[in-house]
């Protein structure tokens, strides 16, 4: 755990409870160490896990004397075509209406278009006692296959699809087969939120010249009987009675109620090596249990003499204790809520005349995606799900538009009243017709685009509450103007509205770092005004390229996030959210 | 259309005033004692908030006040000071334009969530403050954010045509045109 305390300034902030409001969120960093331990561990931490729940309906009758005795396999297809088993159902006899209990758990990554297949067998009578998993598929009948993509059935809001079954490698061919519907819950209870304002008395002191350095991690006993951090405080320096800010642990976190967590105070070291100043085990049952009588729970430390643990005089009080609801992007976006796709293009000269293949505007006449195009149809393809009438507002910047004025924010369309285009398609032919008729010229600005988009996103709040506008903005090179990006990104902090940035080509992208506040500076207007959240995610291609995992889900990994930290904060719940939903 | 309304007489906003960040005097963090002025230009009203004694250079003090901005207020102070043995100190002020809050294309009863740098005396940068501002209108032209109807208005005023009316006579400047339809 070294590493994740190793350095002073980011080691004495409190880390991976969930956030309250955006405000603190960009004020207390990144949870750059919950996100390392999930990685190393092969988790990612946004993905969410789903269970599918799986009906089919009027199946095929390959038994002669009785019904098909049907089981479902569900496979995840790789980028490169290849499938990968995700699960199967038991296998339930002498029927073409099966309701399969076994769910089959996949983990939804909103970053990724997943695309599901299901196989449906007739398993033979002779191979019913041995264990699905172990079950040669190719000594089965085959009853149909049916495919969708993860993205459609969640952003349904009875998070069902109803899918007809055909059979191998055929789809559109219906040879009625029968239906199969999926349906898709969130495994985990996400919902509940604990806010707990933790406070100690009288702890023993550590250091020699001053008092101690006392932060608090907290940390869930696993099945396997190990522990995982979960969260830790901030420091409060030199105290031996200190009082932590609140923080907030979901549900996801702490598993469930009566989960017995580790809670352990540490003497802050800049060194790393903390020195525990004592440890306590308390469900977060009991923390409330502590906060209703008003009573503290004593510190011990383990013995050096084995089995015996020393009861210390330090104690844990519960100051504040408050269980609530927190509404997962899953349960906003099947509600209702939407994801609304906007593209900007750079036609800057430093691009390269389109006509020369060494262009990154150049179109290959065999197909091949320059880099533009790349970042539309991938980004585009991820978001168009969540976006239910498809049209999407597509613009260019940094052109000679065929009037001969240079404009900093035209249609793509070519066409003065028409800025939205059909589809991915439609932008992709709409950038393609621009290129003809638009000519490179510069400087490279931002500022109107990103002003239309907030324009574009500040009237949809009028019509109804539930957008979120997703600007994409794809661009070769460096600011002209910094500063005037800044004021634009900092008046559009506070809309629902977030900007992605694709820098293609081999320029100097420092700019763009200081737009993306990872690094936790906010970005500032000229007039004094600081952006309420960091609304932009920046990614060069080059980068990517190299690496394993796609620009895309780079560029999109932070929009959960982003999109939950704006309607939160407005305390705006999922549309008629309320109604129980059953599946039978 | 939305930057004609309320820009020619007195506008009722409701300012909360949430928390500082990194609040600091003689570049040295503050230990407690935090309080926040917030004060309209152009009147001699003001409101403030309590002292924050724990939160130390992050004070939090979620206070809620309703301000009747004067007509022609461009900006609102929000100043920050700290209670000291020496009395209160200047931690820093910003200034919180109108423009910031009314106008643009948004609702006029959005909840604005700012924040701005703070400067101290001699003009240096300190922390931040963080503050959420709404405007606060007659009901008659109130309109919900959402469909859960988080802000308590009457759904049924969502949408008045105000720009297509005629008021039987040209404009009508510094009337609150909206009573016309009471």
């Amino acid at each position: 755990m070294g590493g994740c305390f190793s350095d002073i300034k980011g080691g004495k902030q409190g880390i991976g409870g969930t956030p309250q409001r955006p405000i603190e969120e960009a004020g207390g960093g990144p949870n750059d160490a919950v996100d390392l331990f999930y990685r190393s561990h092969g988790l990612h931490s946004l993905f969410t896990p789903l269970e599918l729940s799986l009906v089919g309906s009027n199946l095929r009758d390959r038994d002669i004397t009785s019904k098909s005795d049907p089981i479902a396999v569900v496979f995840a297809q790789k980028n490169d075509g290849k499938l990968e088993e995700l699960g199967r159902t038991e296998v339930l006899l002498n029927t073409l209406n099966p309701v399969w209990i076994n769910k089959i758990t996949v983990a939804y990554q909103f970053e990724m278009v997943q695309k599901i297949i299901f196989h449906l067998y007739d398993v033979d009578t002779k191979y019913h006692n041995i264990p699905v998993k172990t079950l040669n598929l190719k000594d089965q009948d085959f009853l149909g296959e049916a495919s969708c993509f993860l993205s459609e059935i969640v952003t349904k809001q009875s998070r069902s699809l109803t899918l007809n079954l055909h059979s191998k490698n055929r789809p559109g061919v219906s040879t009625n087969l029968g239906t199969l519907t999926v349906h898709a819950e969130e495994t985990v209870a996400s919902r509940s939120v604990v806010d707990v304002v933790f406070r100690c008395s009288k702890l023993e002191n550590k250091e020699l010249f001053s008092k101690s350095d006392p932060f608090l991690r907290i940390s869930r006993i696993i099945e396997s009987g190990g522990s995982v951090p979960i969260c830790k405080t901030e420091v409060v320096d030199n105290n031996l009675n200190p009082i932590w800010k609140r923080l907030s642990l979901s549900m996801h976190q702490f598993g469930s109620k009566d989960n017995p967590l580790i809670i352990e105070c540490f003497d802050f070291n800049s060194s790393g090596n903390h020195v525990l100043m004592g440890k306590l085990q308390k469900s977060v049952a009991q923390l409330e249990q502590l906060h209703k009588e008003k009573t503290g729970a004593n510190f011990v430390l383990p013995s050096s003499n084995r089995a015996q643990e020393k009861v210390l005089k330090g104690q844990l009080f519960v100051d504040h204790f408050n269980e609530k609801k927190q509404f997962s992007f899953l349960d906003y976006i099947s509600s209702g809520y939407e994801l609304n796709f906007m593209v900007a293009v750079d036609f800057t000269g430093s691009n390269g005349d389109p006509r020369r293949p060494d262009s990154l505007h150049y179109i290959d006449p065999y197909g091949r995606l320059n880099s533009y195009q790349q970042a539309i149809r991938e980004v585009g393809e991820v978001i168009q799900f969540y976006d239910s009438d498809k049209h999407f507002p597509a613009w260019g910047f940094g052109g000679r538009k065929p009037d001969g004025t240079v404009s900093h924010c035209f249609n793509l369309s070519g066409i003065e009243t028409e800025f939205e285009v059909a589809g991915v398609e439609g932008i992709m032919a709409a950038y393609a017709s621009a290129l003809h008729n638009v000519s490179l010229a510069g400087p490279t600005l931002f500022g109107q685009v990103v002003d239309r988009a907030a324009q574009i996103a500040s009237q949809s709040l009028s019509h109804h509450g539930n957008k979120y506008f997703v600007l994409l903005i794809i661009t070769d090179g460096v600011l002209t103007d910094l500063q005037e990006t800044k004021e634009a990104l900092v008046k559009a902090s506070d809309l629902p509205l977030s900007v992605l940035i694709v820098g293609v080509g081999n320029a100097d992208f420092s700019q763009m770092e200081i737009l993306d506040a990872d690094k936790g500076i906010r970005l500032e207007s000229s007039t004094g005004r600081v952006a309420t959240r960091d609304i932009v995610q920046f990614v060069p291609m080059r980068e990517v390229q190299r690496g394993q995992i796609s620009v895309v889900q780079a560029l999109l990994e932070e929009l959960p996030g982003q999109f939950l930290s704006h309607v939160r904060s407005r305390d705006l719940k999922p549309c008629n959210f309320g109604g129980a939903q059953t599946f039978a | 259309m939305a930057k004609l309304y309320g820009t020619t007489s007195s506008r009722t906003v409701e300012i909360t005033v949430i928390s500082g960040e990194n609040l600091r005097v003689d570049r040295r963090s503050i230990k407690k004692n935090a309080f926040v002025v917030v004060r309209p230009d152009g009147g001699s009203d003001f409101r403030m908030t309590e002292i924050d004694a724990d939160g130390g250079s992050y004070p939090r003090w979620d206070k809620k006040f309703v301000l009747d901005l004067p007509a022609q207020a461009p900006a609102v102070s929000v100043e920050v000071y700290c209670k000291t043995a020496f009395g209160n100190r200047v931690v820093g002020v910003a200034r919180v334009p109108v423009s910031d809050f009314s106008g643009a294309y948004v609702p006029e009863t959005y909840l604005h969530f700012l924040s701005y740098r703070l400067r101290d005396q001699r003009g240096e940068r300190n922390g931040i403050i963080n503050i959420s501002v709404r405007s606060k209108v007659p009901p008659a032209r109130a309109y919900t954010y959402s469909a859960s109807a988080s802000v308590p208005t009457p759904a049924s005023s969502v949408g008045v045509p105000v720009g297509k009316n005629n008021y039987g006579g040209g404009v009508v400047t510094g009337l609150p045109v909206l009573y016309a339809y009471h």
